[in-house]
C-alpha cells in the first residue's frame, strides 16, 4: 500500500479517537505534538489501527512506534 | 540502626557490578558511589544540619536515585515531587512538608521559589559513603497520598520502619543476589518504587528502569526479554494490558514475579505463570502506612489456590507485622466473618504527617495478647480464613449500600467477567441525581449489545446488585502510581 494511503488512514484513525484534525502528518510527529494523545487514547489508537488494516501488533512492534514514520513503516511490514 | 551503613557496604563490595540501567545505559555501583558522594558534598555545603525534609524531582536518572542515598547518609528524608504533577498539588505538599531544598537533576531547576541543587552540575568529589549517625526515629521520606478532602496527606516513614520491612522482605525468602537483575517499573512519588531500588543496592544487583516516554507494558516486557530480568515487582494492572500477547512471551530467566497494589485475579495469574515457567509468583499486600508491604501468598502452580470472588488471596502476615480484622466498634470478628483490616508492627508509619484529626480517626491503641497496641485502619474489608490467610473483599467503602443491601462491587466484578470471557471490568458506585446510590459497570471494550451480559448476571445476582447503566472503554485509565484510575471511571457516571 502506498504511504500515502497509509497516512490517509491513520489520519482518519487520529481524527476519530481524538475528536480533532490539529495536527500535520509529516514523519517525526510523535504522540507529544498532538493534543489528547497520551497513554490511553495511543492504546485506542492502535487498536483502531489494528482494526482498520486487518493486522496486528507484536509486543515488540510497540516499542517501535517512535513516530509516525516508524508507524508507517511497521504497518508496511504487515500488509 | 544498621540500614544504612548495609546500603553502604553493598555499594563498596559491589563496585565492579552494574547497579542501574537508564534507556540502555548501564553504570556501576563506582559509578553510583561518585555521584552519591558529589552530591552529598553539595547537600553539606547548601543545607543547615537542622534542615530535615528534602524535596526530590522524582526523574529517571542515576542522579536521582544517587540524590536518596546521598540523603540518607547525611541522615535525611527526601519528599519525592513528580515533575507532571500539577504546580499547586505539589505546593502543597512543599508547604505541609516544609521543604525548602529540592533535589533536581533536571537541566534547569523546576521550583524556583525553593533552594534548588541541580544534581547534574555538582562538582566532582572524593568517594564517601560514610553515613552520619541516624537513628531508628529518624525519618527516610515522606510520601503524600490523595486524601479525601482534596489536601495531600503526608505518610512518614522512618528508618526503623523501613529497616522492619527489609527485615521482614529477606524473611520472605525471594532472595536476590549481586547476579540478578530487578525490575523498577514505578514513578518515585509510589512507594513500591521503595523496595524496587532498595532490595537490589541492599545486593549488589542491577536495577531497570522505564523511561518516561515509553509505554509501560511493552517496554517491561522488552526488559524481560532482552536483559533476562529475574526480579520484578509489578501492579495486576500490567498484567491486564499484557494478556492479549501472553503467547509472545517467554521468559525462563524469571525466578520471581511479585504483585502488589491492587487485587490479582486468579486466572490471569495461572496464564501468566506460563510465560514465566520458572518464577515463583507472589501477591504481596500493604499500604503506604504500614511501609510497602506487609502480607505476602506465594502462588501454587497447578495447585488449589484460595480466591475470593476470583481474586488471590493476600496471604498471612509477614514478620513484624500483627494483623486483625475488627468490626466498626474495633472488637475482632470471628474467623471467617467480613471486617476492617488493621495493621499493626514496626513497619507502621508513626502517623500522619502534622494531621492530628485525621491520625485519630485511623490509628487506635487496643489490647492485644496482653500488650496495648496501636493499631491502623487499612480501609480494607478482609475475612481470615482457619490457616490464617487473608481474603481481601474491597474497600470498605467500595461496599456501598444500594437500597439498603450492602454490596461490594468485587463480586459484580466477578460475574461480569465470567460472562464476558477474559474482558476486564470496574463495578463503580455513583450517587445519581437523586441523591441514590447507583451502580454503574465499565467494560474494557467496544460497544457490544450487553443484553445477554445482563441475563447472565441476572441469572447470578440479585436484582439490586445488577449495574443500572454500562459504559464502555476501550483502555481503562491508569493513575500515575500505574492502577486502574476508578476515580476517572466514575466521571463516566457522574456525567451521566
Amino acid at each position: 500500500m502506498e504511504t500515502n494511503i497509509i497516512k490517509g488512514k491513520i489520519s482518519g484513525v487520529l481524527e476519530a479517537i481524538l475528536e480533532h484534525t490539529n495536527f500535520e502528518l509529516h514523519d517525526e510527529l510523535t504522540a507529544k505534538d498532538v493534543d489528547g494523545w497520551d497513554s490511553l487514547s495511543h492504546m485506542m489508537i492502535i487498536t483502531k489501527i489494528e482494526e482498520e488494516f486487518n493486522i496486528r501488533f507484536k509486543l515488540r512492534d510497540l516499542n517501535k512506534l517512535k513516530n509516525l514514520g516508524s508507524l508507517v513503516s511497521v504497518i508496511q511490514t504487515k500488509i | 540502626m544498621n540500614l544504612v551503613f548495609d546500603i553502604q557496604k553493598s555499594i563498596e563490595e559491589n563496585y565492579t557490578n552494574n547497579a542501574f540501567c537508564f534507556s540502555n545505559t548501564h553504570y556501576s555501583y563506582k559509578d553510583f558511589a561518585q555521584v552519591i558522594s558529589d552530591i552529598r558534598k553539595a547537600i553539606r555545603s547548601s543545607v543547615k544540619d537542622d534542615e530535615i525534609n528534602i524535596g526530590l524531582i522524582a526523574n529517571d536518572d542515576i542522579q536521582t536515585y544517587a540524590s536518596i542515598i546521598a540523603l540518607w547518609m547525611e541522615g535525611k528524608a527526601y519528599i519525592p515531587l513528580h515533575p507532571d504533577f500539577p504546580v499547586g498539588r505539589n505546593k502543597m505538599v512543599i508547604d505541609q512538608a516544609e521543604v525548602k531544598t529540592v533535589l533536581d537533576s533536571s537541566e534547569t531547576e523546576i521550583f524556583t521559589e525553593c533552594n534548588t541543587i541541580l544534581t547534574k552540575q555538582c562538582n566532582s568529589s572524593e568517594i564517601n559513603l560514610t553515613p552520619v549517625e541516624v537513628t531508628d526515629d529518624d525519618l527516610g521520606y515522606i510520601f503524600f497520598t490523595s486524601g479525601t478532602t482534596g489536601t495531600p496527606k503526608g505518610v512518614p516513614i522512618t528508618f526503623g520502619n523501613l529497616s522492619g520491612f527489609m527485615d521482614a522482605f529477606w524473611e520472605l525468602d525471594y532472595p536476590i543476589t549481586s547476579e540478578d537483575r530487578c525490575l523498577q517499573m514505578f514513578e518515585l512519588t509510589f512507594d513500591l518504587s521503595v523496595v524496587s531500588y532498595l532490595a537490589p543496592i541492599l545486593k549488589g544487583a542491577c536495577i531497570y528502569t522505564i523511561p518516561k516516554e515509553e509505554i509501560k507494558y511493552s517496554y517491561i516486557f522488552e526488559l524481560m526479554e532482552d536483559y533476562e530480568l529475574t526480579f520484578a515487582l509489578m501492579v495486576p494492572s500490567i498484567l491486564h494490558y499484557l494478556r492479549p500477547y501472553f503467547d509472545e512471551i517467554d521468559c525462563p530467566a524469571m525466578k520471581y514475579s511479585l504483585f502488589c497494589g491492587e487485587a490479582l485475579p486468579l486466572d490471569v495469574t495461572e496464564e501468566w505463570s506460563t510465560c514465566i515457567p520458572n518464577a515463583t509468583i507472589a501477591n504481596v499486600y500493604g499500604p503506604t502506612e504500614c511501609t510497602i508491604f506487609c502480607t505476602d501468598y506465594t502462588f501454587k502452580r497447578g495447585k488449589y489456590n484460595k480466591t475470593h470472588n476470583g481474586v488471590l488471596t493476600i496471604g498471612k502476615d509477614m514478620k513484624n507485622t500483627t494483623t486483625i480484622i475488627v468490626d466498626e466498634d474495633n472488637n475482632e470478628v470471628k474467623e471467617g466473618e467480613n471486617g476492617e483490616l488493621c495493621l499493626s508492627g514496626s513497619q507502621l508509619t508513626p502517623g500522619y504527617w502534622k494531621n492530628e484529626e485525621k491520625n485519630k480517626e485511623t490509628f487506635f491503641y487496643k489490647e492485644y495478647k496482653g500488650k496495648n497496641i496501636r493499631f491502623y485502619r487499612t480501609g480494607d474489608l478482609c475475612t481470615v480464613d482457619k490457616d490464617g490467610d487473608i481474603l481481601y473483599l474491597g474497600r470498605v467503602d467500595f461496599q456501598a449500600k444500594i437500597q439498603g443491601f450492602r454490596v461490594e462491587l468485587s463480586e459484580i466484578e466477578f460475574h461480569a467477567k465470567a460472562a464476558l470471557d477474559k474482558i476486564n471490568v470496574a463495578a463503580i458506585a455513583f450517587i445519581n441525581s437523586i441523591h441514590n446510590t447507583e451502580i454503574g459497570l465499565v467494560i474494557e471494550s467496544e460497544e457490544f449489545e450487553t443484553k445477554e451480559l445482563l441475563d447472565e448476571l441476572k441469572n447470578s445476582l440479585p436484582q439490586y446488585m445488577i449495574p443500572s447503566q454500562i459504559k464502555f472503554m476501550n483502555a481503562f485509565p491508569l493513575n500515575t502510581n500505574g492502577k486502574t484510575d476508578r476515580k476517572k471511571l466514575k466521571e463516566l457516571f457522574n456525567k451521566g
